[in-house]
């Protein structure tokens, strides 16, 4: 077999994050020769799934400062009751460190059905979004408020006052045309501001009706601007029923985007691209057109063009993720509601910004969201279920967090609380946003913290892409591959 | 006689180091093939699809090679999903092939359910008179320590070329639960299709 070092490689891509392992796809009908490496032991890097072991030995090695991704990674710890606790063998969990919910109308999905990717992932439905309420100083206890999914729901649910049912159904009509030129004279005042001035302006929603309609863009913040605001709604509107009633988003089983990532790299594998995990590169050199690498394998290779990640410090404020694996199937969260509609495997529930109070006692601005994950997702077994609860990184974060995985527990199951079983803490930051091509070298931007899958993060794979192919890219043929498999029309009769 | 997409799919995969002939051995019990100047890792095969019946019962087996992940052993978790039996293939004529197997059943037995059907396989049988360096007795002791079924075969000469495929087809379908505890799940959204729906799809306004 050859040795790494005798080829002049087309291309060296390193990480199996989304974006590196699309690339990897894209190029796996070329005629390129790819070496795509990682430094970590893993696949998936920012998205990656983890067993039980696999998230201990992650948090502490992002405590110890000695995990390759560290850079934006941060304060990660795990925790368990002592004991036996009900807890699984470690391989029965896979817990995503990113779950992202990907809407129907994704490019995403449309691009891992042209490039035949798609039979090897399991897609499940996304279920019903709920907001949480807080108990009142009228004796009300805290409670959970489906979202209307449908026409029908938003007719029949008693949560809204049939004035406010007006001004929702109005506004959702106005999102399905928002692009309109007459629209767009509507709502382009309001463009850069916040979407929720734009709903109580113009559609006379008050503030508990604004955060049905902010929940739904899972916006980090609660500041999500009036024209990326509508566009994500309108993605979610137009979403419901594509491939089946009563859901708008799916979510890859066994842990997310991560799935996606080592299924992209497994069809690198089958065109001819030679992998090589916990591989990362020490040391650069530039000699003529070409590159070489020295990696941490000893091992020393020449490559036309270097794609990676961005290695940029970061930028901005990130996320904190609490993952918790709960022992209850919290079944409520996960049922069917329209006829004939899927079974959901996902549930999301929101805190709205101010429903919760810091130790200090301060509302805490930020909202928090929990998607929360049944046993069909094969991220835990049957009978318990994980809990993914995501806001923005405060000095307050992580209590936050333990407070609502609390409050959640009190909401769903009043009688025994589910315990916790397992909790992995981390926090995220925000790395750099733009790609950098520069010469012989791409640099990827830095993971998205967004919630929902951002079809922006599929552009720097396609610039990536045309890089590699250089003139013999054909945009047409961009992820658009025949089948592999060829049918064996063979009996084999056998008794 | 059914179509082919009525019949129950079985999902069966061939690991085991670099060079142990495991394409090789697919090759032959698929399309009758042999190649003897190959040696070069696989490229361009994702699976192949094999229908075989068993006990009067018809299957349809999709089998995966390694793809060349084998050779730094990265091959990944989502890899091993869904997966009702592993094909684990060595060279009898390397002993060093035949160390790495210990490794090979443990990454198996981490990545699927319980009790899946393993097979061990001794593979290039062929060089069994100039150049065999592990006996079928070693080969059968560590099967039976995995509780996997064994054989030696030769993708060249033919012998039990077959065997390994029906035997664990087999074994697949009289296991209890197996078929069922593995594989695909119900109730998963099928993203190929789609083009309907929208949230007020149904609103004549």
């Amino acid at each position: 077999m050859d040795s790494l070092g005798d080829t002049l490689w087309d291309v060296v891509i390193c990480g199996t994050g989304l974006q590196q392992s699309l690339l990897a796809l894209s190029l796996s009908r070329s005629s390129k020769s790819i070496l795509h490496i990682d430094p970590n032991n893993y696949y998936g890097g920012a998205d990656a799934a983890f067993s039980l072991q696999e998230a201990e030995s992650w948090a502490s090695s992002i405590a110890a400062g000695t995990d390759n991704d560290r850079g934006t990674f941060k304060s990660a710890s795990t925790t368990k009751p002592d004991g036996n606790t009900g807890l699984s063998f470690p391989r029965a969990y896979s817990l995503a460190l990113s779950p992202q919910l990907i809407h129907a109308r994704s490019k995403l999905l449309s691009q891992l059905v042209s490039s035949r990717a798609y039979r090897q992932v399991e897609f499940l439905a996304v279920g019903s979004f709920f907001i949480f309420k807080p108990s009142t100083s009228s004796g009300q206890k805290p409670s959970l408020v489906r979202i209307p999914s449908t026409r029908e729901d938003v007719f029949s649910t008693t949560a809204i006052p049939t004035k406010a049912k007006r001004g929702l159904m109005k506004f959702l009509k106005f999102v399905l045309n928002y692009d309109s030129e007459q629209r767009l004279a509507t709502w382009q005042p309001y463009a850069d501001g916040p979407l929720t001035d734009f709903l109580q302006w113009e559609f006379k929603m008050d503030a508990e009706l604004q955060t049905y309609i902010l929940t739904l863009t899972l916006s980090l913040d609660g500041l999500i601007t009036t024209r990326d605001g509508l566009s994500t709604i309108y993605r979610h509107l137009t979403s419901m029923g594509v491939f089946g009633p009563g859901f708008a988003a799916v979510y890859p089983k066994w842990g997310g985007i991560s799935e996606i990532a080592q299924v992209a790299c497994r069809a690198g594998a089958v065109g001819g691209a030679v992998y090589m995990l916990a591989t990362g590169i020490q040391e650069i050199e530039t000699s003529g057109d070409n590159i070489e690498l020295r990696l941490t394998s000893g091992d020393k290779v020449k490559t036309r063009l270097l794609v990676r990640n961005d290695e940029n410090a970061e930028v901005g404020n990130g996320v904190s993720r609490l993952a918790a694996v709960v022992g209850s199937p919290l079944k409520p969260l996960f049922e069917a509601l329209v006829e004939g509609a899927p079974l959901p495997a996902v549930a999301v529930i929101s805190f709205p910004a101010g429903s919760l109070l810091t130790t200090a006692g301060k509302a805490y601005g930020y909202p928090v969201y929990v998607f929360a994950h049944s046993s069909d997702t094969g991220e835990c077994p049957v009978g318990q279920s994980v809990l993914y609860l995501t806001t923005l990184t405060t000095p307050d974060s992580k209590e936050i967090l333990t407070q609502s995985l609390q409050l959640l527990s009190e909401v769903i199951d009043a009688d025994h609380l589910p315990p916790s079983l397992f909790q992995l803490y981390h926090e995220h930051g925000r790395g750099s946003v733009a790609s950098r091509p520069d010469g012989s070298t791409f640099n990827f931007p830095d993971a998205s913290l967004s919630l929902l899958f951002d079809d922006s993060t599929l552009e720097p794979v396609h610039e990536a892409w045309k890089q590699v192919m250089g003139e013999t890219a054909v945009d047409t043929d961009y992820m658009t591959f025949p089948d592999r498999e060829g049918i064996m029309d063979v009996e084999d009769m056998y008794d | 006689m059914a179509s082919d997409d009525s019949l129950p799919t079985l999902k069966i995969l061939l690991i085991g180091p670099s060079g142990a002939g495991k394409s090789a051995l697919l090759t032959r019990y698929c399309d009758d093939e042999f190649d003897p100047e190959s040696s070069t890792a696989t490229i361009g095969i994702d699976f192949k699809i094999k229908k075989l019946a068993v006990r009067g019962k018809a299957y349809r087996l999709t089998l995966f090679d390694t793809a060349g992940q084998e050779r730094f052993r990265t091959l990944s978790t989502s890899f091993y999903r869904g997966a009702h039996g592993v094909l684990l293939v060595y060279d009898i004529s390397s002993r060093a092939s035949f160390l790495t197997m210990e490794r090979w059943f443990d990454e198996a037995e981490a990545n699927t359910v319980e009790g899946i059907a393993l097979y061990l396989v001794g593979a290039k049988l062929d060089k069994a008179e100039s150049s065999r360096e592990v006996s079928p007795e070693e080969g059968q002791a560590l099967a039976d320590a995995h509780g996997a079924r064994f054989c030696e075969a030769s993708a060249k000469t033919r012998v039990n070329v077959r065997r390994p495929f029906v035997d664990i087809v087999d074994q697949i379908v009289q296991t209890l639960g197996l078929l069922s505890g593995a594989g695909r799940t119900p109730g998963t959204v099928a993203v190929s299709g789609g083009g309907g729906g929208g949230y007020l799809s149904s609103c004549p306004c």
